[in-house]
């Protein structure tokens, strides 16, 4: 049987090819090898060692498309140290000691925190929206809910997010901090810039969560939870700060005193509220004092 | 003097006439591929010609010298292969040591060079249109190279001016590229015929 075959028509024109393919196939090995040696690139193994000890995401939170190109831009430039939100401080710690450098203290890690806290039923929609399921979209047309300033809740943000750290959760984006990263992606996505990153010292953050600029008369005509510019927390703690008829929070002097639990004791729409890992259910305000309420 | 008019027309009719991606359309992933710049479009002609004039030449050789006269001409397509796969790996090293900036800039299109049809595609054509001496087969490889480092140059000219062009919403992108390539295609088949 095999002798047949080692015989046969078939195998005396078989060898041959095999032989030329195995010349050509080893004629070019050794020409590529050759090659190969006199065309080195040597790539600075430090490269190597810093693309390790990133998180390896490619989140693009520091600005570059991917770790591979942000690893090769810290070798030149070391003011870059400590851009990768992911990673944080260890990351750069770790970074600092393979680059000979010193770590400057960037503060407490940034989380975003959504300023708004209208869920469905405190906000007044004027008809249902049908067109593209996104905010970008649904932004650009007038009257998709009463509130210019509010979520709009078609998850532009939760498609953005990478790391599935943000949820619409009745109607309004939700951040799960525990899964959080803080990679910004969010807050860029967002069309009426709801997301402001945001300097976190303690665990739970308190926030006026409302962005809504309108009077406080239309802002309670319209939303349940908004800020309507009373200035009632500006009286308690100067943290607080009444611009454009909504309340803003000083995060930059942020401390925990009983005047600011006071300021938000105070807070007719309860607009006032904590954010964070272990932050606990917002308040919700009393019935009697919105418009929408009683009409 | 016949034998240099001969090469002659031979490149011309490679260039023009023969163009492998007007008349021919081989190599019309990288065509519409690359052709966004054009200066990545320049280059990208630049590495296919250099592939396409090394790749043709050897193939020329292998296949008078080796392959026809063993019979062995079935495996034609898996040498050929082998030939403009060891060519493109010595471009895309001596891109990355020498020109890294156009390196990275090619990204996955550089190694696609092996399977750019184009190359293949004249590679089988030398055979075809019974070129009988390395000169003419070294020439038209080159007329190869050239003639799509023009196509795609054109291309590039083109679509850098579409981008300031008013186009129809549903033709923007890919479909008036898609007409572009139609246009040119049918401008440079007027040349047919001119020579064989």
């Amino acid at each position: 049987m095999i002798l047949s075959i080692i015989n046969s028509q078939l195998w005396s024109s078989a060898w041959p090819a095999g032989l030329t393919m195995l010349g050509l196939g080893g004629g070019f090995a050794v020409v590529l090898l050759i090659a190969n040696e006199k065309l080195k690139v040597t790539v600075d193994p430090k490269v190597e060692q810093v693309h390790k000890a990133l998180p390896n995401l490619d989140c693009g939170a520091c600005g570059f498309a991917g770790c591979a190109r942000y690893a090769k831009a810290l070798l030149s430039d070391a003011k870059l140290l400590g851009k990768c939100a992911p990673g944080g401080p260890e990351t750069a710690a770790k970074i600092a000691d393979i680059l000979n450098l010193q770590v400057s203290d960037s503060g407490p890690q940034k989380r975003p925190i959504v300023h708004c806290r209208a869920h469905t039923d405190d906000k007044t929609i004027y008809g249902i929206y049908q067109g593209i399921e996104s905010c970008t979209a649904a932004n650009a047309l007038a009257n998709v809910q009463a509130c210019a300033f509010g979520c709009l809740g078609l998850g532009d943000c939760t498609r953005a997010c990478k790391f599935d750290a943000l949820h619409i959760v009745d109607g309004l984006a939700t951040v799960d901090y525990h899964k959080c990263t803080g990679c910004t992606a969010c807050s860029k996505a967002c069309p009426r810039n709801l997301i402001e990153m945001v300097p976190f010292r303690f665990e739970n953050m308190m926030t006026v969560a409302c962005s809504s600029k309108e009077t406080g008369k239309s802002t309670r005509a319209f939303c349940k939870v908004g800020c309507i510019g009373c200035g009632l927390c500006a009286k308690q703690s100067d943290l607080f700060k009444v611009e454009d008829n909504l309340a803003r929070f000083d995060y930059a002097r942020y401390q925990m005193t009983e005047k600011e639990e006071a300021a938000m004791k105070k807070c007719p729409t309860k607009v006032i509220i904590y954010r964070g890992k272990t932050a606990p259910e917002p308040e919700q305000p009393a019935g009697k004092t919105t418009v929408a309420a009683n009409a | 003097m016949d034998t240099l008019n001969a090469v002659l027309m031979g490149f011309i009719s490679v260039v023009l006439i023969n163009n492998l991606v007007f008349t021919k359309f081989l190599g019309t992933c990288p065509y519409l591929g690359v052709s966004g710049r054009i200066d990545m479009a320049f280059g990208m002609g630049m590495a296919v010609t250099f592939v396409v004039t090394l790749s043709g030449t050897l193939t020329w050789m292998i296949d008078n010298w080796i392959l026809m006269k063993l019979g062995l001409e079935v495996t034609r397509y898996v040498c050929f292969i082998v030939v403009i796969a060891g060519a493109v790996q010595l471009v895309e090293m001596y891109l990355r040591k020498f020109l890294p900036s156009l390196y990275e800039s090619f990204g996955i299109f550089l190694p696609l060079i092996t399977t750019n049809c184009v190359i293949l595609g004249l590679c089988l054509f030398l055979n075809v249109w019974m070129i009988d001496n390395l000169l003419d087969a070294a020439v038209r490889s080159f007329g190869a190279g050239v003639g799509f480092t023009i196509a795609i140059c054109i291309m590039a000219g083109i679509r850098e001016n579409l981008n300031l062009a008013d186009v129809p919403g549903c033709l923007k992108g890919a479909p008036i590229t898609l007409i572009t390539a139609g246009l040119l295609s049918l401008a440079f088949m007027g040349f047919a015929g001119m020579i064989r």
